[in-house]
């Protein structure tokens, strides 16, 4: 019935003194690429952790398709089909690379202590799915040759790669990307840029945080910006670039 | 290739197991060493389970000993004091240890960072006062005498010989259990959370529920070694479950490569060896040796000594095929 897939209404968030997060009111639509932007310190990060359910909110309420998830620990966000990939990576070193995608199946997948304790066939089969799915989402990253190796043996740009490839394995409904282009050379942008515009065909709505504005312009269907906590603009790529609250956000201007 | 020599290393395994299972039935093969060898078996137990916290899931316990002892004397107590039938008194010992765990293991677990580490210590000291002082029914320091052997139908494990094919069937099933949950779903979740917390969390696994189920479970696979302990040596007493049994514990863990279910075989049996036979002219510094030994295996080869051995003859054997190509 909702046109949004995630809603914050009145959302705030405070550490201690510091308010990270000031009465935010906004709607991500369904199936569209959405970027949040804004200054060192406008509160992208805490926003994202609020909707992946590492906070908890001071004031407010987030809602995921319509139902509030306020109250849901975030493995049960993980669960419902928010997925996420983080800034700096954590990958599950100890594991390879198709192992970690095929982590990634954990909740759609149902095998307890006793199916694995007993090698109940139950299990067996469950994991030849699990393993063909996870090496159908490596293949989709375009890691598939790489299954073997050890996760943290591939390059940065990999490695955030198959954190997209792990976060997809969930079977989300949202993916919230967090500073995906960081520390990425150019053509490791454009493969990523790639990507997610194949993510958003598949029909999943993402939502990335992201400072580098080119990648942002290139992908990025509806856009945000925060600036102290608060909403200042939103709108296309286009509009946003002509925003005056925008630059004045950025370049530390005085508009009043 | 390296594959390969993986191969032939099981097939070295498997053969020196068979050749070992050959030479069992005998008993002048182990000889004076049963007693060693069924105590090696129950020291696997008790390590598998810490393994499977430690090495597998990032959770160290340092009180492992506190859950060995209470299976120990809930057996001994209901089987000797109060005449129940010991296999039952085992399975109940196993259900309250692992009751024990739960309650002990879910708020320390709901706490973030590695609170368990101090939480478990705390506990090895407080069960081993409680072993000492709860005279009336433990026996007090002296401990308790004249526990019943185990026996099935007619069957009596009243010599050495027979319990070490008892020992050894729980530890094997044991060893079994816990390599196959290791290999499932569970055992990537468990890996999982070893590698980061945040991102399993981010993935759908429920952090705490696993931590607290492998919890649960290392002290279900302590309390049963516990019971298999009682009815092995007939008399149980506090020193048996003091803070150093829980830290040769560990040392057994580390040595056996923490992420490594078999290896667990292995470093059971070097420290049983080393407590048992070689150290013991030296008293109690022999806790200078398990602290020397913790060091230089976490410093030099923190995947644990079996791992590394393991991989040295995967290496020569890799040399030695290599030379047998080109020439």
């Amino acid at each position: 019935m909702s046109q949004s897939v995630l809603e914050a209404r009145n959302l705030g968030k405070t550490f201690g003194g510091l308010v990270a997060l000031d009465k935010l009111d906004l709607a991500i639509e369904t199936g569209k690429i959405t970027a949040i932007i804004g200054p060192n310190g406008a509160g992208k990060t805490t926003l994202f952790n609020l909707i992946a359910g590492v906070y908890t909110p001071s004031t407010g309420e987030i809602r995921f398709e319509g139902m509030p998830v306020n109250r849901i620990s975030a493995h049960g966000r993980a669960a419902m089909g928010i997925a996420r990939s983080f800034q700096n990576v954590l990958l599950f070193g100890n594991m390879t690379v198709l192992e970690n995608v095929m982590a990634g199946q954990h909740p759609r997948s149902s095998s307890g202590f006793l199916e694995g304790a007993l090698s109940l066939p139950k299990a067996h089969r469950e994991e030849e799915t699990v393993s063909l799915k996870a090496t159908k989402y490596l293949n989709l990253v375009g890691l598939g040759i790489y299954a073997q190796q050890e996760a943290l043996s591939l390059p940065l740009g990999q490695q955030k790669l198959l954190g997209i490839a792990r976060a997809l394995a969930t079977e989300p409904r949202v993916l919230l990307l967090d500073e995906p282009g960081a520390g990425l050379s150019t053509i490791e942008k454009r493969a990523l840029g790639d990507l997610i515009h194949r993510v958003s065909e598949m029909g999943i709505s993402v939502l990335l945080v992201e400072h580098d504005m080119p990648l942002v312009m290139g992908i990025a269907q509806w856009v945000i910006v925060l600036d102290s906590g608060k909403k200042i603009a939103e709108g296309t790529a286009a509009q946003i670039q002509k925003d005056q609250r925008v630059i004045a956000a950025y370049l530390g201007e005085d508009i009043d | 290739m390296l594959r390969r020599a993986k191969g032939k290393w099981t097939y070295f395994l498997v053969a020196a197991l068979l050749l070992f299972s050959i030479l069992i039935p005998f008993d002048w093969f182990l000889g004076r060493y049963t007693s060693l060898v069924i105590l090696i078996g129950i020291s696997t137990m008790v390590t598998v389970g810490l393994c499977l916290l430690m090495g597998y899931t990032g959770q160290v316990s340092l009180g492992q000993a506190a859950f060995y002892g209470t299976g120990a004397y809930i057996s001994a107590i209901l089987s000797k004091t109060y005449g129940v039938n010991p296999w039952l008194a085992m399975l109940i010992a196993a259900a309250a240890t692992g009751a024990f765990a739960y309650v002990i293991g879910y708020p320390t677990f709901r706490l973030r960072g590695n609170y368990l580490a101090m939480a478990t210590l705390g506990l090895g000291v407080i069960m081993w006062i409680l072993f000492r002082q709860l005279s009336q029914y433990t026996g007090g320091p002296d401990g308790m005498a004249g526990i019943p052997y185990l026996s099935v139908g007619g069957f009596t494990f009243n010599t050495p010989f027979r319990r070490y094919f008892l020992v050894w069937f729980f530890c094997l099933l044991v060893l079994l259990v816990s390599q196959n949950i290791v290999r499932s779903r569970v055992g990537r979740a468990l890996r999982a959370i070893h590698g980061s917390e945040a991102a399993a969390e981010s993935i759908g696994v429920n952090v705490t529920q696993f931590k607290v189920k492998i919890f649960v479970l290392s002290a279900v696979y302590a309390s049963l070694a516990g019971s298999l302990f009682a009815h092995h040596l007939r008399h149980v007493s506090p020193q048996s479950f003091d803070f150093l049994a829980s830290v040769k514990l560990v040392v057994m863990a580390v040595i056996g490569g923490l992420a490594s279910v078999w290896g667990a075989v292995f470093g059971a049996a070097t420290t049983r060896i080393l407590s048992d036979e070689l150290l013991l002219r030296f008293g109690e510094l022999d806790v200078i040796v398990y602290g020397l030994i913790l060091m230089l295996v976490m410093v030099f080869m923190p995947e644990g000594l079996f791992v590394k051995l393991k991989d040295v003859v995967a290496h020569w054997r890799l040399r030695y095929e290599q030379r047998g190509t080109k020439s």
